[in-house]
């Protein structure tokens, strides 16, 4: 490739992050905050000590487990928004697991995190028949299953697995520590769930870019017709990328329990299932920004936490962030396929 | 009085319009023809305000424009009527036909289509849905609608394409009357040189983007088509012979079919190795179930369908898939193919167990066998309508006993489609049956054994290749006396 295309190429990227930049300080302008302070608080809440970066890390594992099984079912087209209550039912999944036991070992927690997956895959699937099966858009059966899956949590919560006494929001009763995942030194993230998070991607990767079935996966996305002529069993291929994506973010759940919570919350999945939907809409579904972009939205959740206190901002201030991230790059695309379409004259 | 003077367009480095010039008289009728790719559609959609050209203008009733807008176009007076009449099946007639005129009332409306139909000698019923018209009944309705828009030239594209005879005579004897009587100016976009020689005062010829010829009519028809392909196409030869017609490769036994619409059957029917039967019909009129039914995309109600011995009480796709039996749909892109796949995973996935050696493999299928010679990435959507065909042909196995393919030329021009009958006839004389459906009854004749008939969803006759003729099949096809014929 010549190299003013190369260039051009270049700019292009850099042309979503500027307009984001341009965006976000249009927006924190009214509500009077100064926008380089602002950008400055958001970075270096996150990045700023090793104890901020172990929090990053806990956010990028669950972040990036969800965008990383989301990649699978976006292959063959078909928006998994329920990730959200899958990743709820793999929590509760794990918890569910756990609940008879009062202490235990690494085969615990292994089957812990095992049943979160069956758990996530299983709520999965319950969208995947219903849109093979019922014909329901997988749109509108994920977000109904997300609100029953929340729902479930809260009955749980205040019913059966309430805490001996006392039921509130803060969740039922926490594991014994024997049952916790490992933790990197004094940081609140565990080597095991990183290691979870970059098998999962790379597990990923393997299956969409490498073998037959993720081809088969392509080609049902791009033309369920043709997958019929082509013996390709369009349905049954549907079902496994729903399942996978829901064990997925089932783990992401069960990561959740084991070693951010140690109990389950009303509020476990924190919303990474649908910061995921972002995630995998910036990298248009792209394996290799997933990572980064995960990262980077990490970053900007964790750092956030530092608004209320430092500038008296809302945190929520970070989802307009990652909101304008992505319109950015929809916009640049849309505004390159444009120019592009129209230097071509049809 | 239309001029276009020095138009060109260019799609990236295709010449589709390399500066053309012609001029249209009111009161005539033009035939424009060409191989597909030539350039028809793209000056025809330039004239109609669809396209922009790149260079040229347009002169209408001594006012020049450099480009037209479809509504410019249509205050100029210009209409096209596109091969799949541009209307809204969900609608009604009277609706359809006030379309993209002023806003009138229900009443203003029937009585202005009942003076129209009434004026051109014809009739519609103006609450009729769109839906349960046929496809020349809709032409005719969309042509009124251009007429009542104010429409004084009309361009038709390929409007006999999936017509009866019956009603290709009707729209004729309109056009015919239009031009005569109204003064109107006519162009018929065509690839059926009978139909130009027939209808046209004058022939304009296109050929891979300019216009080689203008000739008058009459004139000899070796002549136009020696303008048209560059050297005299020479017609495949006779069909090769079945070898052993007692042989049973197909059987069906009061098999009914039900797709998502209808029912077809019961049908009892044969077919041998080495058979090609052709199926006619019009749109809708079960050929489509058939098909689908005879592969298993559509279900097998009652009966037992019987391939190389072996009864099948049920026809699931995959397991005939297994026994050899393929089946080509006409619309490739939107149902057969994968748009942004390349040719190699398009092997890949029809060919899982070559996997190993798969560019070897892909060379001998696409390249040797077919002369597909596209790189092995390119994906399918960039493909011409001809490698999009000598694609899926590749990816039948060689012994498949049992082709059912769907408008096997659909698209193609014309040394793209002989190709694919040789290699279709290829098959058929190494075993292969192969059942076909297409709408131009002249390749129906010409590449059959026998031609099954469809009318009204059922399937009304068994015409042997001997007594298969225009006229008969355009009779049985139009619903006239199925009796003589010995129906399944």
């Amino acid at each position: 490739m010549p190299r003013n295309l190369w260039l051009e190429r270049i700019l292009w990227i850099l042309a979503a992050p500027l307009l984001a930049l341009a965006l976000t300080v249009l927006v924190a302008l009214p509500s009077g905050a100064p926008p380089l302070e602002t950008l400055r608080i958001l970075v270096l809440g996150g990045l700023g000590s090793m104890t901020k970066f172990g929090q990053v890390l806990t956010v990028f594992v669950p972040l990036m487990l969800c965008s990383a099984g989301l990649l699978i079912p976006f292959t063959a087209r078909l928006w998994n928004i329920g990730i959200e209550g899958q990743v709820v039912l793999g929590a509760i999944f794990c918890t569910g697991t756990l609940m008879p036991v009062d202490q235990g070992g690494p085969w615990h927690i292994a089957l812990a995190l095992a049943a979160g997956m069956l758990g996530g895959a299983l709520w999965a699937l319950l969208a995947g028949v219903l849109k093979t099966w019922g014909r329901v858009h997988e749109i509108f059966s994920g977000l109904g299953l997300n609100f029953v899956a929340m729902g479930l949590t809260i009955w749980l919560i205040f019913g059966p697995w309430k805490r001996p006494g006392v039921a509130s929001m803060s969740g039922t009763a926490p594991f014994d520590p024997s049952l916790w995942l490992d933790r990197m030194g004094r940081l609140a993230s565990s080597w095991t769930a990183l290691a979870l998070a970059c098998a999962g991607l790379a597990l990923v990767a393997w299956l969409l870019l490498r073998t037959q079935w993720g081809l088969g996966l392509k080609a049902v996305g791009q033309n369920p017709k043709a997958a019929r002529l082509f013996d390709l069993s369009p349905r049954r291929r549907m079902l496994q990328a729903f399942a996978l994506c829901g064990a997925l973010g089932g783990l992401a759940g069960a990561v959740q329990v084991l070693g951010v919570y140690h109990r389950l919350l009303p509020s476990i999945s924190s919303g990474y299932g649908y910061t995921a939907l972002l995630v995998g809409m910036m990298a248009s579904f792209r394996i290799l920004p997933v990572p980064f972009i995960c990262f980077f939205f990490a970053v900007l959740n964790v750092g956030s936490i530092q608004l209320p206190l430092q500038l008296n901002l809302d945190s929520s201030l970070s989802g307009v962030i990652q909101g304008l991230m992505v319109l950015s790059v929809f916009i640049t695309q849309g505004l390159r396929s444009w120019l592009i379409r129209r230097r071509e004259g049809c | 009085m239309i001029v276009l003077n020095e138009i060109s367009k260019r799609y990236g480095r295709v010449r589709a319009n390399d500066s053309i010039g012609l001029t249209l008289e009111p009161g005539r009728i033009y035939a424009l023809v060409g191989e597909n790719g030539a350039g028809k559609s793209t000056l025809m959609r330039i004239l109609a305000g669809h396209t922009v050209p790149d260079s040229g203008t347009i002169t209408v009733h001594g006012q020049s424009h450099s480009r037209l807008t479809p509504a410019l176009a249509a205050s100029l007076g210009v209409g096209m009527l596109y091969q799949d009449p541009l209307d809204f099946p969900a609608l009604q007639v009277w609706e359809n036909f006030r379309l993209g005129g002023t806003s009138r009332t229900r009443a203003q409306v029937v009585d202005k289509l009942g003076e129209l139909s009434n004026h051109l000698g014809v009739c519609f019923l103006p609450d009729e849905p769109i839906a349960s018209m046929t496809v020349g009944e809709r032409q005719l309705l969309e042509l009124l609608r251009l007429l009542d828009l104010g429409a004084t030239t009309l361009i038709l594209d390929e409007p006999t394409t999936g017509i009866t005879p019956e009603q290709k005579r009707n729209l004729f004897g309109l056009l015919t009357r239009l031009a005569r009587e109204e003064n109107h100016t006519v162009v018929l976009v065509t690839h059926k040189l009978s139909e130009a020689l027939e209808m046209a005062d004058a022939i304009f010829v296109m050929r891979q983007g300019r216009l080689t010829a203008r000739l008058s009519t009459p004139c000899g028809e070796d002549e136009l088509v020696r303008l048209m392909f560059g050297e005299a196409v020479e017609r495949a030869g006779e069909i090769p012979a079945v070898a052993s017609p007692g042989n049973r490769r197909l059987g069906l036994e009061a098999a009914t079919f039900a797709g998502p619409k209808y029912h077809l059957g019961p049908l009892n029917l044969s077919a041998a190795p080495g058979e090609m039967i052709g199926l006619a019909g019009l749109d809708g009129s079960g050929q489509e179930l058939f098909l689908r039914g005879l592969c298993g995309l559509d279900r097998l109600a009652e009966g037992s369908l019987l391939l190389d011995g072996r009864t099948f009480a049920s026809n699931d796709f995959k397991t005939l898939h297994k026994a050899g039996v393929h089946f080509v749909p006409a619309d490739r892109m939107s149902q057969a193919l994968f748009p942004d796949l390349s040719i190699r995973e398009h092997i890949l996935l029809a060919f899982p167990g070559q996997a190993g050696r798969l560019e070897d493999f892909r060379r001998e299928q696409c390249e040797e066998r077919f002369n597909l010679r596209a790189h092995p990435d390119t994906p399918a959507k960039s493909l011409s309508g001809g490698n999009q065909q000598r694609l899926l042909l590749s990816l039948i196995p060689e012994n498949a006993p049992l082709l059912l393919m769907e408008h096997p030329t659909r698209g193609l021009d014309a040394g793209s489609a002989r190709q694919v009958w040789e290699h279709l006839r290829e098959r058929c004389r190494t075993g292969a049956t192969l059942f076909f459906f297409s709408p131009d009854l002249d390749e129906v004749m010409e590449h059959s054994h026998r031609v099954l008939v469809f009318y009204d969803r059922m399937l009304v006759a068994d015409v042997p290749r001997a007594q298969a003729t225009v006229e008969t099949l355009g009779a049985l096809m139009a619903g006239k006396n199925p009796e003589a014929w010995n129906a399944a």
